[in-house]
């Protein structure tokens, strides 16, 4: 991962720092020459990396950078084939797998070696690489960059909780997957400094704040709640009022560091209205109903330890809203909504 | 009632807080449970606790608390009075159990005519 980081660091700074190319004049010595070329300024490594590239490598699964529906073969099919299907495909390794269940990888460097040695009419179980290095779907994307410092391989095949061959991951896959997520969190970041200067520009009430919330991490929960509730106060908002704002804030907050994957607490206020949005992204609630009642809860001794998980969090949350909504997909991830007349 | 009579009643030390010490306080309030705290409708509690943690202050924070107090000698985490300050609540150490802190605190609040 540290590689990676420092590579697009790099990159980045050369571009910032471009300027254009002026030659020296004919009778130049070396020296004068060499002094027109000065280092390259060193760049911010390691934990000054931008907070959001480092959550994006938390938060994204390797399961979602991955490619399903790969060419596989079986163990009983030759060289050859897979020397033809990697030609036609344009790709460089087959994982050999039957039932779902992984054997081994051909890559090219097999091929040549057959082609050269005169055994490309073998059967693959012959020569096959066995000596895997796999993934978990569920790892984080830093834990497969981080294999792909450690190891000199061009991709991995991926497995799921039942060790089942479920995909291929390649640096390629995931150098796209983080650019196009960085094109979103630039675009919510264009969007919230356009409405930022417009609620300056015009002196409106608008209001939109975000979060970032880290499975587990306690230590910082309640945060955002703490922030609203300042908000708030600033804003003189009436006190009881305020304070079941923050409550629900709070709950939501909790319940996305213990019970989730992670995700984002978002706090809005417009046209009399304040808006809390509590999105995670996963694993999801089987019955929601069921979890909006008083005492009902998933959580585990050591966070009743520290003082929550009594399964009152939901049920508070609507309890001090005037409006309350939530949806959740299992698998995908749950969004709650409080709504808050600032008028009544 | 002051943060300043709840040390002298209930024998503590104000871990954090020196200049909020004259804050008049209102209900006692007794939990471990922050979902429980969260549920209470009314100004200006005091918080009795045994949870030292930083979510103690928060919890406080959120339901608009005058001061946290933390029972029975417990060892507080050094965050935690770095997050009272930040949120301005006074913090108390009390060697006492929360029951008995429960006791003395109405007795006292009984004899001022606030209960």
């Amino acid at each position: 991962m540290r590689r990676w980081r420092r590579k697009a660091a790099s990159e980045g700074s050369a571009v910032a720092e471009h300027k254009p190319v002026i030659l020296p004049p004919p009778h130049a010595s070396d020296d004068e020459i060499i002094a027109r070329h000065p280092p390259i300024p060193s760049v911010a490594t390691g934990d000054d990396s931008p907070l959001v590239i480092m959550e994006l490598l938390q938060r994204i699964k390797v399961r979602e950078v991955m490619r399903t529906g790969i060419i596989v073969l079986s163990r009983r099919d030759t060289l050859r084939r897979a020397q033809e299907l990697m030609r036609k495909n344009h790709i460089s390794g087959i994982p050999i797998a039957e039932g779902g269940r992984l054997y081994g990888i051909v890559s090219v460097d097999d091929i040549i070696r057959a082609l050269t040695g005169g055994w490309i009419d073998d059967i693959i179980v012959k020569h096959m690489s066995t000596h895997l290095i796999v993934l978990e779907a569920d790892m984080p994307l830093a834990f497969a960059l981080k294999y792909f410092e450690n190891y000199n391989y061009g991709r991995f095949p991926v497995l799921d909780k039942e060790h089942r061959l479920v995909g291929l991951i390649s640096q390629r896959d995931i150098t796209r997957t983080l650019l196009y997520e960085l094109a979103v969190e630039l675009n919510k970041l264009e969007k919230k400094t356009a409405k930022a200067e417009d609620s300056d520009s015009d002196g409106s009430s608008y209001l939109l704040r975000e979060w970032s919330v880290v499975h587990n991490d306690l230590e910082n929960a309640g945060k955002a709640a703490n922030d609203i509730k300042v908000i708030l106060r600033e804003r003189n908002i009436d006190r009881r009022l305020t304070r079941r704002i923050a409550v629900a804030a709070y709950e939501l907050e909790i319940n996305i560091c213990i019970h989730s994957h992670g995700g984002a607490l978002t706090f809005m206020i417009a046209d009399d209205e304040a808006t809390i949005v509590a999105k995670d992204t996963g694993p999801g609630i089987p019955d929601v109903v069921w979890a909006c009642q008083d005492g009902t809860s998933t959580a585990n001794d050591w966070i009743r330890s520290l003082g929550f998980g009594a399964g009152m969090g939901l049920a508070n949350s609507k309890r001090v809203s005037d409006r309350f909504d939530i949806q959740s997909i299992m698998g995908k991830g749950t969004t709650v909504t409080c709504k808050f007349n600032l008028k009544s | 009632m002051t943060i300043s009579d709840v040390v002298k009643i209930l024998e503590g030390s104000l871990v954090e807080g020196d200049a909020m010490s004259d804050r008049a306080v209102g209900l006692p309030v007794a939990s471990d449970l922050m979902s429980d705290v969260l549920l209470v409708d009314a100004d200006d509690i005091l918080l009795l606790t045994s949870l030292a943690s930083d979510q103690s202050i928060r919890t406080a924070h959120i339901v608009g608390a005058m001061g946290v107090v933390v029972h029975d000698s417990k060892p507080l985490p050094s965050t935690m009075s770095e997050v009272a300050r930040q949120l301005k609540i006074p913090l108390v150490s009390s060697p006492l159990s929360k029951y008995e802190s429960c006791v003395r605190l109405h007795a006292a609040l009984a004899a001022e005519g606030g209960v």
